[in-house]
This record gives structure tokens, C-alpha cells and sequence, in this order.
């Protein structure tokens, strides 16, 4: 956007056109309401729904309060000195982080190849795309509930196929087995997110010059090095989204976790924002949760930013 | 393409069947959700691949009655449609004013909206209860629709400011010039040609308000007020081994998306790759 949309009228205000001023400040009073009348709807819930809540919450988190006494009591930072020496919250962020390492890998680069396989398609991109995108409709709460069944240790579609072909001893209790249960988990949410990603893909290889391909064929390359010296630097941009996406959906996740494993077995699932929300709202430590989920705000917002400055600066 | 060729020396028939292979895998688990659904729980256990042998519809009679997805699914469809009217009446002029009306501040206050795009829902879901509990909106449809479109805000309002922006400055000028007042430049030009937009606009809201989790399930607190979501995930607590039941409750849960997204697939799509990549 250029600045030029920030008008200001400087005309001089000397006897002359004293006068014409008037009216022009009367004009531009007149002209400040019509544009308020277009904004003043969306400000309103804004603020009332977005910017207030987030500053209540960091001013929550600086007092003790358990959600209903009359009064609050103000502590400082107690609750992030807290926060800092509590296992559970810091195995939480750790859980997070993690999740995040294992989605970029499971995310990104199968994503991508299936992208490109339907982007060589001459005809039936429109179906392909359509397709793969169909588990990203379905809500969360419906992805859980199935997935929980599919994982199910006795009656699961998993154990119960790995039975019939003779490897039942892979079986196992998805969801409770410690050490499996955040991929199990992971694997649930990439098939539930991958088709925002797909479709960025390809929109992006959408946009690569042909030619480049052709002068390649010429040279006499082959597909996998057209593959990395043509497409995926071609897809520098989609990428940094892709991966900013991918990371900060992650640190976000909630639902999932919430429905499938409410962060068990043993804390081994727990992530920071189901964590926050069992201390809110099943253990009435109201200000020590919104510490937690200031923290989580801070680490989102300034790696968006982040990201945003990166990709930026790559342009 | 060379003719006389067989078939699977044919790269463009190779990548069908790949990509159909790879189709069926994944959407397997919606195929199998369907499919239990219609089945006994024996059938289930015994047979979990197979076709139902007799397609009947108990589990659905009894998860829309018994289950109270009679209930659910009315909750679920008030809170989007009423969401998707606030969300609509609020962005768009919204979305006009920063595209098309110069004034002090416009960037600054756009930057303010983007700043919510960026900020998660759980920083903030604490003290939206606390806040709604003092307007006695807690457990009520109206609560959640307030903050579903106050959360849908910043992503709508840069949606369609975005797409307003493209829009020639001087078809809104020269309607300005014929005497005619913004907010009617606003609706006989603008809408009209943003009509693209304002229903991708649409479909979004109504995906990620039909879908929420974590709304509902703060806000909402009696199961008669309860959404398709949270309903689902207490039906399936109340009934964890009958898999059919749960099964038809999922199948319920899903078919409205399902419809609108195969419907409007196209908009969805194309207005998703242009709100990411801009």
C-alpha cells in the first residue's frame, strides 16, 4: 500500500482563506463520520472481542485469582517465576516444540511431491486437488472421534488390519503407549491440515515459468534434478508460508489433543495449551493459566512476526 | 503423445493410477467411518472392511433422536448462520474503507486488524469467558456467535479489503462525482463486483464456525446448548465401544461440510491460496 493514502490537507490558515478553511474543517469532520460509520462496527468487536481480552490477559496473569473471589490479589511475575520451575508446563512446551520438529517432517516435503504429481496432470487437476482437500472440511472434533476409533487397540482399523496380514505383533495401544503417542498424534493432524498446504503448493508451482523446464530438457536434465534446481527454488515463497504455517499451527494445537488423549497417558501428550486449559477451567488457577497462555501469544505472535521479517527480506 | 503405446508406458495414465492409489489411502478412514456406520457392532468386529450386509440406518434414527443430534445439529447451524450475517455485515464495509477511503491512520488501524491474525485463540479464551460471564452470556448461542465473528474479524476484513483494492478507484469515483453518498457507492458498486469475495467471505465463516472446537467447549456449558463438535465428543464418552453409534453421530457431524465445501469448492480454494499468499 502506498503512504499516499494518508491525506492530510496542510493549506495555510492565514486571513484569506480563513473562511474556505472553516468550511473544509466542517467538510472533513463530516468526511472522518462517513468513515467511521464503515469502520466503527468491525473496531467495535474488535476490540471488545480481540484487543481487550488480550491485554485482560496480561493483566490477569500478573495477580492470583481463582476465577471467583471478589478480590484479586496482585503477585507481579510469581506466576512466570512459577511457570518456569513447573515440569509439567515445561514438558508441555517441550511436547510442543517436538510436535512441531515431527510435522515439518511428516508435513512438508511428502505434501510437496504429491503436489507436483498432480500439478503434471493434463487433465483431472480440478478432481485430484477436490479429493485430497476432503479431510481438511471435516471439523476437528469429527477427525478426533474417527482417529481415536482408528487407533482403537482392540477393534481399530490399524490393529485390526496389521492382525489379518499377519503382523499383529506391530499392534499396539496408539494413543497409550508413551513413546508412540505424539507421532500417532502427528500423523492425525497431518492428514487433517495437509490440503491447506497442498493447495498452496499448487498455487505456487502454478506460477513457474514453463520455459525453465523446457530449456532444462534441452540440457538433458533429468526429472529429480528439474525437481531441486527448478521447482523448489522456484518455491522459495510458498515455502517460507508453508513453513511458517506449519510451525505456528503446531504451537497452536489444541483440538486434537484435547479430543484423542486429553494429554495423556502420564502428561506424555500434554501440550501448552491444553495445559492452560485444564488449569483454567478444571483447576481454578485462573491467573496462573493466563501466564501460560500469555507465553504461548508471545512465542506465536513473535515468530509470525518473525517469519514475516524473513520472508520480507528475501524478497 | 506417440499412439500404439500400451498403456502403462503412457506417463500421463501412470500418474492417474498413482494418484488414485494414493487417493484411496487416505481417504480410507472416511470410507470406513461411512461404512461402520450402517454395520452391527459384530459386523464391525468380524468383517471391518467389508461392505455393510444390510445397509441399515438404526445408528442414525438412534445418535438424531437418543443421541440429541436433533439438537446438536440445530445449535450448530443457528451459531453459523448467525455468525456468517455478523461476520458479513461487519467486514465488508470494513473492508471497503481501508481498500477505497483515504484517511488519516488507515494503514495503521489495518495493521492493528492484521495483528489478529497472528494472535492465537488460547492467549485470549480466558478472559473472553470472564468477560461474556459478566454480560451473562456464557452457555448462550448468541455468546458464541459474538465471539466467532469477533475472532472471524481479522482474516475476513483482510480478505476483503484485498479483494476491494483491485477494484478500479474510478468506478467508485465517478458514481461520487454523480452525487451519489459512499455508503451507496458502497452497495451499487462495490458489493456487486467484490460478489466473488464476499462468497469465498461466506464459505470460510461458515467452515471454521461449523467446525470450531474450543469455543463451544469454553462457552458452552448444558448439553441442550451444545454444538455438533462438543455433542459428538460426549456422545462418544457416553457410548465408547459402540462403534456404529458413533459412527452415524461422525457421518452426521461431517455431511454438511462435506456439501458446502463440494459446492463451493472452487471459491474456497482459490480465495484460500490468494488470502495466504498476499
Amino acid at each position: 500500500m502506498s503512504t499516499s493514502n494518508m491525506v492530510v490537507n496542510p493549506s495555510p490558515v492565514s486571513g484569506a482563506n480563513k473562511v474556505a478553511y472553516k468550511g473544509k474543517s466542517k467538510r472533513s469532520f463530516k468526511r472522518m463520520l462517513v468513515v467511521f460509520s464503515f469502520l466503527a462496527p468491525a473496531l467495535i468487536l474488535y476490540i471488545l472481542f480481540m484487543l481487550y481480552p488480550m491485554a485482560d490477559a496480561v493483566r490477569l496473569s500478573f495477580f492470583d485469582w481463582d476465577g471467583a473471589a471478589p478480590a484479586m490479589n496482585f503477585v507481579g511475575g510469581d506466576n512466570y517465576t512459577q511457570l518456569a520451575q513447573d515440569p509439567i508446563f515445561i514438558k508441555s512446551l517441550v511436547n510442543n516444540f517436538y510436535w512441531v520438529l515431527l510435522s515439518l517432517l511428516l508435513m512438508i516435503l511428502p505434501t510437496l511431491a504429491l503436489s507436483v504429481l498432480i500439478g503434471k496432470l493434463k487433465r483431472g487437476k480440478m478432481f485430484f486437488r477436490a479429493g485430497f482437500y476432503l479431510p481438511s472440511v471435516l471439523s476437528l472434533a469429527v477427525i478426533g472421534v474417527l482417529w481415536s476409533k482408528i487407533y482403537d487397540p482392540n477393534y481399530g482399523a490399524i490393529n485390526v488390519f496389521l492382525r489379518q496380514v499377519g503382523l499383529g505383533a506391530l499392534a499396539q495401544n496408539w494413543l497409550g503407549e508413551p513413546s508412540v503417542v505424539i507421532p500417532a498424534l502427528v500423523v492425525t493432524s497431518t492428514w487433517a491440515f495437509y490440503g491447506t498446504y497442498m493447495v498452496l503448493f499448487l498455487a505456487g508451482l502454478q506460477n513457474i515459468d514453463q520455459s525453465m523446464y523446457e530449456a532444462a530438457d534441452i540440457d538433458g536434465a533429468g526429472p529429480i534434478r528439474k525437481f531441486w534446481n527448478i521447482t523448489v527454488p522456484s518455491l522459495r515463497n510458498t515455502m517460507n508460508v508453508v513453513v511458517s504455517m506449519v510451525v505456528i499451527h503446531a504451537l497452536k494445537g489444541f483440538g486434537l489433543v484435547w479430543i484423542m488423549t486429553q494429554g495423556g497417558p502420564f502428561y506424555k501428550s500434554e501440550v501448552v495449551a491444553t495445559y492452560v486449559y485444564k488449569a483454567a477451567f478444571s483447576m481454578n488457577k485462573v491467573s496462573y493459566a493466563s501466564a501460560g497462555s500469555v507465553v504461548l501469544g508471545i512465542i506465536v505472535i513473535g515468530l509470525t512476526i518473525a517469519f514475516n521479517y524473513w520472508r520480507d527480506k528475501g524478497e | 503423445m506417440r499412439t500404439g503405446v500400451a498403456p502403462w508406458r503412457n506417463p500421463q495414465i501412470l500418474l492417474w493410477a498413482v494418484l488414485l492409489v494414493l487417493l484411496a489411502i487416505v481417504t480410507v478412514p472416511i470410507f470406513w467411518a461411512i461404512l461402520a456406520s450402517f454395520k452391527t457392532n459384530m459386523e464391525i468386529v468380524n468383517q471391518p472392511f467389508s461392505l455393510p450386509k444390510t445397509w441399515n440406518f438404526d445408528n442414525y434414527v438412534k445418535a438424531w433422536n437418543l443421541g440429541n443430534f436433533n439438537s446438536y445439529f440445530w445449535n450448530t447451524t443457528l451459531i453459523t448462520i448467525g455468525g456468517m450475517v455478523l461476520v458479513l455485515v461487519v467486514a465488508c464495509p470494513a473492508g471497503y474503507a481501508f481498500a477505497q477511503m483515504k484517511f488519516k491512520g488507515n494503514n495503521l488501524l489495518f495493521y492493528l486488524f492484521l495483528l489478529g491474525m497472528a494472535l492465537p485463540v488460547q492467549a485470549i479464551i480466558i478472559p473472553v469467558f470472564y468477560q461474556l460471564k459478566t454480560f451473562g452470556l456464557v452457555d448462550s448461542l448468541s455468546g458464541v456467535v459474538l465471539v466467532s465473528a469477533g475472532l472471524a474479524l481479522p482474516f475476513s476484513v483482510f480478505l476483503m479489503r484485498n479483494s476491494m483494492k483491485d477494484i478500479q478507484k474510478e468506478l467508485r469515483e465517478s458514481a461520487y462525482v454523480d452525487g451519489a453518498s459512499e455508503w451507496r457507492a458502497f452497495f451499487s458498486i462495490m458489493l456487486p463486483l467484490a460478489k466473488p469475495a464476499v462468497v469465498a467471505l461466506l464459505v470460510f465463516t461458515f467452515m471454521s464456525i461449523w467446525n470450531d472446537f474450543l469455543l463451544p467447549l469454553v462457552l458452552l456449558i448444558s448439553n441442550d446448548k451444545f454444538t455438533l463438535s462438543l455433542g459428538l465428543l460426549s456422545f462418544q464418552g457416553e457410548n465408547s465401544t459402540n462403534f456404529g453409534l458413533i459412527f452415524a453421530g461422525t457421518v452426521i457431524s461431517m455431511i454438511p461440510s462435506i456439501i458446502v465445501y463440494l459446492i463451493f469448492q472452487r471459491q474456497f480454494v482459490e480465495g484460500m491460496s490468494e488470502g495466504a499468499v498476499k
